[in-house]
């Protein structure tokens, strides 16, 4: 009996020890479970596929430098399937950290494969005031981001002469760790009709279900699954598919503390302790 | 999307006016504010700090507004019982109002120099830099009442988690559903949904604010009958009633 | 007239806003851009209130030499240190400012974030009991959709396909709820502060 009291009092350090070990162990020996994929990711890889090649895509980095371990594989999955499909990038972020995380990925993401800043994609850099922003660029890009983030005029960009607004954008994708998405649905999806695509952190999925029934949003890529998904989907394992090993095992150590903590409950219940 | 404002917007406004008449209006009880007494005593007994945190949002949420509300309400308990209110943030401008609704509510309670302004600061706009700061005070002060009220994002269950450790009181309120469910698991009482925007009613007992409420309440209603007429005319096959809210 | 002026200002611009909205003129338009431009550098200047609030404030404890006071000055240091690297050395991909970026601010944040799986674990554990029937409602569902998400149970369908239900369907449903909610106590506090009923954000209750 003092053994399921002693579950039930488990200290809090165990816990966590086990749960370091959960995580770090997967990591470490590299099982490669498999990783299904599902609609929702599905959707957005196939909405890509079958944009033309001189298409635009707007990539905005709406995350801080705290969820980058689940952003990153996320996003540069994504940057490679659409540097592979040579569509033309233009990133910004409404995120003052989220400016130095995009900047880096399209660097390190174009320099795989070749791409030139200013012909191929441009990053056009932070802005605050988040729904002023998507507001505005349904007007003029060129007003919100006069300027890239290099300080060039943006009017002499040659990839920006021919992209003014949404109207000249085929897809909008929200790199984001909270509602930031919703706004982009709000206001660029529902005023401007353009198509929008959430890739967030797990937590955030579930918010964007809604808008995922009722066709708001063209599909959506949610957590490190999302991202080994892609990986998937784009034939390039990275960082996420390595992850998902880790997560899947920590899922089962917390499904190992609930039915645990459950049984000293009864356990000590039935014996008035 | 129009007629759905103008009607929320006139019953809304239509109820306010009732408020102002003198018209009595009823709340139902909700169990966090009535718990937010019960926390207020615990600290003053303990002889403990309350931690108040109004989350991440800025001036403009709504949620934030909510909260501001709260605080005034519960400034003015905390003057009477001398209990110290110590609130960390993570805006500068929601900073500043909250000192204007602290010493506000420490002079209408009659204790204007029981007001601390360093109770009440700006931490740092960072997300999990505003977490751990928030940890850190609650590691040392060992606050005995934990009040969490606005916008919350992934910061929550850290905050709730070390709360709990402490063993303080928390009552938690958010717009978020997500991070709701992270406060229902580790606080003691959580507000769900529209009650964080009913607290101020709820609190204050000001008849206008109450009316705004009932107002949304009757819009409430009308979609609820909305939503069950649709769903009937659906199984019926009349697909004119869901027709008439796309065009519209 | 110190109390009133916010008041007006903000109903003015408050049903203009919503006015715009569904009037598709020009002028509402060439308004609206001048506005949320306006929006944003308003937004820029209340960050440099806020800095200004914190150097204040950990000015202060440094010099009373309040408890903790040295992690204060770290404060200080840290904010005038990245501000005059940015300022002197830019903001490139190779600059001091970028490299605390990436190799200290960073992992720093990202620390932190991940402390959320122990205390996931921890609250699990305390939470996830069976006390009542909507805790086990609760505890079933928990353990469905971990299940069917990690790589294991997403392999067998009947996992991951329960797991897809109950975020599709009741999940999605109750959120929507709230979602029918919160947004119209949004509307009801949104009103309030144009119609000039709420005046919290006057710092006055």
């Amino acid at each position: 009996m003092n053994f399921w009291l002693g579950i039930r009092h488990l200290d809090r350090r165990i816990i966590f020890l086990l749960m370091a070990l959960g995580v770090a162990v997967p990591l470490l020996l590299k099982i490669g479970l498999p990783v299904r994929v599902t609609r929702d990711v599905s959707s957005v890889y196939d909405y890509i596929e079958n944009l033309k090649e001189a298409d635009v895509v707007l990539i905005s980095y709406d995350h801080d430098t705290g969820t980058l371990p689940e952003m990153v594989p996320m996003s540069t999955a994504i940057l490679r399937h659409l540097f592979l499909k040579n569509l033309k990038l233009v990133g910004m972020a409404l995120r003052a950290e989220g400016n130095a995380i995009g900047r880096q990925a399209f660097k390190r993401v174009g320099d795989e494969f070749g791409k030139a800043d200013g012909t191929d994609y441009v990053f056009l850099g932070y802005r605050p005031e988040l729904t002023a922003t998507i507001l505005g660029l349904g007007t003029s890009i060129e007003r919100v981001f006069p300027k890239d983030d290099r300080g060039v005029p943006v009017a002499e960009i040659p990839l920006m002469q021919n992209i003014h607004n949404y109207g000249d954008i085929a897809l909008v994708i929200s790199v984001s760790d909270d509602d930031t998405p919703v706004y982009w649905i709000n206001y660029g999806n529902a005023r401007y009709q353009v198509k929008v695509a959430p890739a967030v952190t797990a937590v955030m999925a579930t918010t964007f279900f809604p808008f995922l029934n009722s066709s708001q949003i063209v599909g959506m890529i949610a957590g490190l699954k999302g991202a080994a998904e892609y990986e998937r989907l784009i034939k390039r394992q990275g960082m996420a598919s390595r992850g998902m090993d880790a997560q899947s095992i920590a899922h089962l150590v917390v499904i190992g503390f609930i039915l645990a903590g459950n049984l000293a409950y009864f356990a000590t219940r039935k014996r008035g302790m | 999307m129009l007629i759905g404002i103008i009607i929320t917007g006139l019953l809304v406004a239509l109820f306010i006016m009732r408020g102002r008449r003198g018209k009595s209006l009823y709340l139902r009880p909700i169990a966090g504010l009535l718990a937010v007494d019960e926390a207020i005593g615990r600290a003053t007994e303990m002889g403990k700090p309350i931690l108040y945190s109004s989350g991440r949002g800025g001036m403009q949420r709504p949620a934030t507004i909510a909260s501001m509300n709260i605080l005034g309400s519960v400034v003015e308990k905390v003057a009477t019982y001398g209990t110290p209110l110590i609130f960390p943030n993570n805006d500068p401008v929601v900073t500043a109002v909250a000192q204007e609704v602290a010493r506000e509510g420490y002079t209408k309670a009659g204790h204007p120099d029981a007001y601390k302004p360093e109770n009440i600061y700006f931490v740092t706009d960072s997300q999990f830099g505003y977490a751990a700061a928030v940890d850190g005070i609650m590691m040392r002060e060992r606050p005995a009442t934990n009040l969490f009220f606005g916008t919350f994002e992934a910061e929550s269950l850290i905050l709730a988690e070390t709360g709990n450790s402490i063993g303080a009181i928390q009552i938690a309120g958010t717009d978020s559903s997500i991070q709701m469910a992270f406060f229902m698991v580790a606080c003691d009482y959580v507000l769900i949904g529209e009650e964080l925007f009913a607290a101020s009613g709820y609190l204050s007992r000001d008849p206008q604010v109450i009316g705004s409420q009932k107002g949304s309440d009757i819009s409430k209603i009308i979609i609820m009958v909305i939503i069950i007429l649709g769903v009937i005319l659906g199984i019926l096959n009349q697909a004119w009633f869901v027709n008439l809210f796309v065009t519209v | 007239m110190r109390r009133s002026f916010p008041i007006i200002v903000c109903f003015v611009f408050g049903m203009a806003m919503l006015i715009q909205f569904f009037v598709p003129s020009k002028l509402s338009r060439v308004a609206y851009d001048e506005i949320t431009n306006w929006a944003q550098i308003i937004y820029a200047f209340a960050l440099i209130v806020g800095v200004f609030g914190l150097l204040k404030y950990h000015s202060e404890k440094v010099v009373r030499k309040s408890g903790g006071w040295f992690f204060n000055l770290v404060t200080i240091a840290s904010l005038i240190i990245m501000a005059v690297l940015g300022f002197a050395y830019g903001r490139g991909d190779s600059s001091p400012f970028m490299w605390i970026f990436n190799y200290m601010q960073a992992p720093m944040q990202a620390s932190v974030f991940s402390l959320l799986a122990f205390f996931v674990a921890s609250a699990a554990f305390r939470g996830f009991t069976a006390r009542n029937a909507e805790a086990v409602l609760l505890l079933l569902s928990a353990v469905f959709i971990m299940f069917g998400i990690a790589s294991v149970g997403n392999a067998i369908p009947p996992f991951s396909d329960i797991a897809n239900w109950i975020l599709m369907k009741p999940s999605m449903t109750a959120r929507r709820g709230i979602f029918i909610g919160i947004g119209l106590g949004t509307i009801a506090t949104s009103l309030r502060v144009i119609l000039g009923v709420e005046r919290t954000y006057l710092g006055k209750g």
